[in-house]
């Protein structure tokens, strides 16, 4: 059955109108759990808010239980969903930077246009700052062109790379998930009487 | 201290466990229906080739990284993540709008900076973050949350990368946070 | 009454932390067929009538003289056909033998090229429908099998002196060809079969997307 569009089943003319519904739930979902404000992003990295740890960790498990469920009532083929290539170095550079540019900025670019949509004014600054990135990256682009395509390995998957079935990687991410929400928790309430109350 | 809980008001959040399992699912819908993931980035990557190309169009062909995203027939903006990031934007209002967070324009910054030094380091940091997606392919959203969900090493690695890092220089910006 | 709302919720938590590592624990034991998805009957006609599938013996020679390594050539002869001769760097892989496990592997890997060779191109051209029907991609058939090799690469009949020009530069292909196959350019002696280093079968993906 699915992928739905890749396999005709839906014309390719809803591509975009089911881009933008998509893209609704999403910001939607951001916004509601306080992607919108960059502190709460941030918070993570300091342990005053470990809003993103919960919704980006949860989403990650059920995304994955689900493509194995998905998988195997015949849903889902898998073999035939876009993977990502895998750069080794390239990406890893690109991670640390991302990583930098996240406790600085406080946003990522999704969560910049949710903080965007309610009126935040350093989320504005932040998409702008991206586009400067990504329009000096452009710029300097034939100084690492070769770097920035080295490390190739493909479209692998981590089964690809260890031999491990898929499902022994969900069930990890999920036994870690489910372990650091409840350890986060016993944090929480550790400090629960020192914890500064936000209003943002 | 209670007067102290009154006088501040706990603006009002979903369950970030709910969120969530909203998001996970919201990336299945996706997977099944178009056989990719998410993304946020490469709508930002589109508006800079878009723009380059109708400021200086001779320029965007010649650079060797925009040329590749310049096509004959249509505008660059005319792709999906595009319009996925559109639709990141009307959520974001309509649940502003609901859960009462559309209020005139604001600056979040830490206690300890001002908001003028806090736009600055968006800037910063937004710069650096666009960079570092080109090389990662993706941002959260695109490499690091739909490429792990769909078991991908590229994904896995970002992922590390960038919360690892964030984790391990936190330190050093305590200041602008906390 | 704090207290209470928070065992409540307490509660409900550890009833969630349950659900999500059973549902986790069950993708372990969800057994999952590993072979690519067959095709249906009316795509399998289509792929049938197509010519496309046919590689000729001058092509296969060009291929094997450059080094070409996306080549694979799957004999499908008895073993004993094959000892006899078999065109250098083939594999031997009997028809009876052709749903092993271990031979199924040599198809479906991205990038390499499957052409199945035997005497005419009959049980070839079997082996092909099979291995379609089963959803592999990548494979062909040699036209005309050994038996055309022996005439056009081995032994290469001159053309008529009215034939066109393509014609002659043909035989002059074949004609190199043959020495390349049959003199002292062999790849291995008494007719012996170099072993070749085939990569297996790992999974593929189609779609395209970005970020």
């Amino acid at each position: 059955m699915g992928p739905l569009i890749p396999n005709g089943i839906i014309g390719e003319g809803w591509d975009f109108v089911i881009a933008i519904l998509l893209g609704i739930a999403f910001g939607f979902i951001l916004e509601a759990s306080g992607f919108s404000s960059s502190r709460n992003l941030a918070g993570v990295f300091y342990g005053y808010n470990f809003v993103v740890l919960r919704v980006f960790f949860t989403a990650l498990i059920v995304a994955m239980v689900g493509l194995m469920y998905f998988d195997y009532v015949g849903w889902l083929d898998l073999s035939q969903i876009f993977i990502l290539p895998t750069y080794l170095t390239p990406m890893i550079v690109g991670g640390v930077i991302m990583g930098f540019g996240f406790v600085i900025g406080g946003y990522c670019p999704g969560t910049s246009f949710t903080g965007i949509a309610i009126g935040k004014l350093d989320a504005i600054f932040f998409t702008v700052g991206l586009f400067v990135g990504i329009f000096l990256f452009s710029l300097t682009y034939p100084l690492f062109e070769g770097f920035f395509d080295s490390g190739y390995l493909g479209n692998v998957t981590l089964t690809e790379l260890t031999g491990i079935p898929a499902p022994w990687f969900a069930f990890a991410f999920t036994f870690v998930a489910l372990a650091a929400f409840w350890g986060t928790m016993l944090i929480e309430k550790r400090v629960r009487k020192n914890m500064k109350q936000y209003k943002f | 201290m209670s007067s102290e809980k009154t006088t501040i008001q706990q603006p009002k959040y979903i369950n970030p466990y709910l969120g969530g399992v909203l998001l996970g699912l919201l990336i299945l819908v996706t997977v099944f229906i178009t056989g990719r993931g998410l993304g946020a980035s490469g709508a930002v990557k589109s508006a800079v080739v878009t723009t380059a190309n109708t400021v200086a169009p001779n320029a965007t062909e010649a650079n060797a990284y925009m040329k590749q995203f310049v096509s004959d027939d249509h505008s660059p903006m005319y792709t999906w993540l595009v319009f996925e990031s559109l639709g990141i934007l009307l959520g974001g209002i309509f649940s502003g709008i609901v859960f009462g967070r559309m209020k005139k324009i604001r600056t979040d910054h830490g206690p300890r900076i001002t908001s003028r030094k806090r736009l600055l380091l968006a800037v910063i940091g937004g710069a650096l973050f666009g960079i570092g997606s080109q090389f990662g392919r993706g941002c959260t959203s695109g490499a690091a949350l739909s490429g792990s969900a769909t078991f991908a090493l590229g994904g896995v690695i970002v992922m590390f990368a960038i919360f690892g890092t964030g984790y391990a220089v936190a330190y050093f910006f305590r200041k602008l946070w906390i | 009454m704090r207290i209470d709302n928070l065992n409540d919720m307490n509660r409900n938590y550890i009833f969630l932390t349950i659900v999500m590592l059973v549902l986790a624990a069950g993708t372990l034991f969800l057994t999952t067929s590993d072979e690519p998805k067959q095709i249906a009957p009316e795509e399998l006609l289509q792929e049938i009538i197509q010519p496309s599938r046919y590689v000729t013996t001058d092509q296969v020679a060009k291929m094997i003289i450059q080094g070409d390594p996306s080549l694979l050539m799957v004999d499908v002869r008895p073993e004993g056909e094959f000892e006899e001769y078999a065109l250098p760097g083939s594999v031997n892989v009997p028809l009876e033998n052709l749903l092993d496990e271990e031979n199924l592997s040599y198809f479906g890997v991205p990038g390499v090229k499957v052409v199945f060779v035997s005497n005419d191109d009959i049980r070839a051209d079997q082996t092909w429908v099979l291995t379609k029907r089963l959803g592999y991609k990548g494979t062909y058939v040699l036209k005309g099998g050994i038996n055309c090799w022996m005439q056009t690469i081995i032994d290469p009949l001159p053309p008529n002196e009215d034939a066109p020009k393509s014609e002659f530069e043909a035989y002059a292909f074949r004609r190199g060809a043959q020495i390349y196959f049959t003199g002292a350019a062999t790849l291995a002696p008494d007719g012996e079969n170099v072993q070749v280093q085939v990569r297996r079968r790992e999974k593929t993906n189609v779609a395209a997307g970005g970020c």
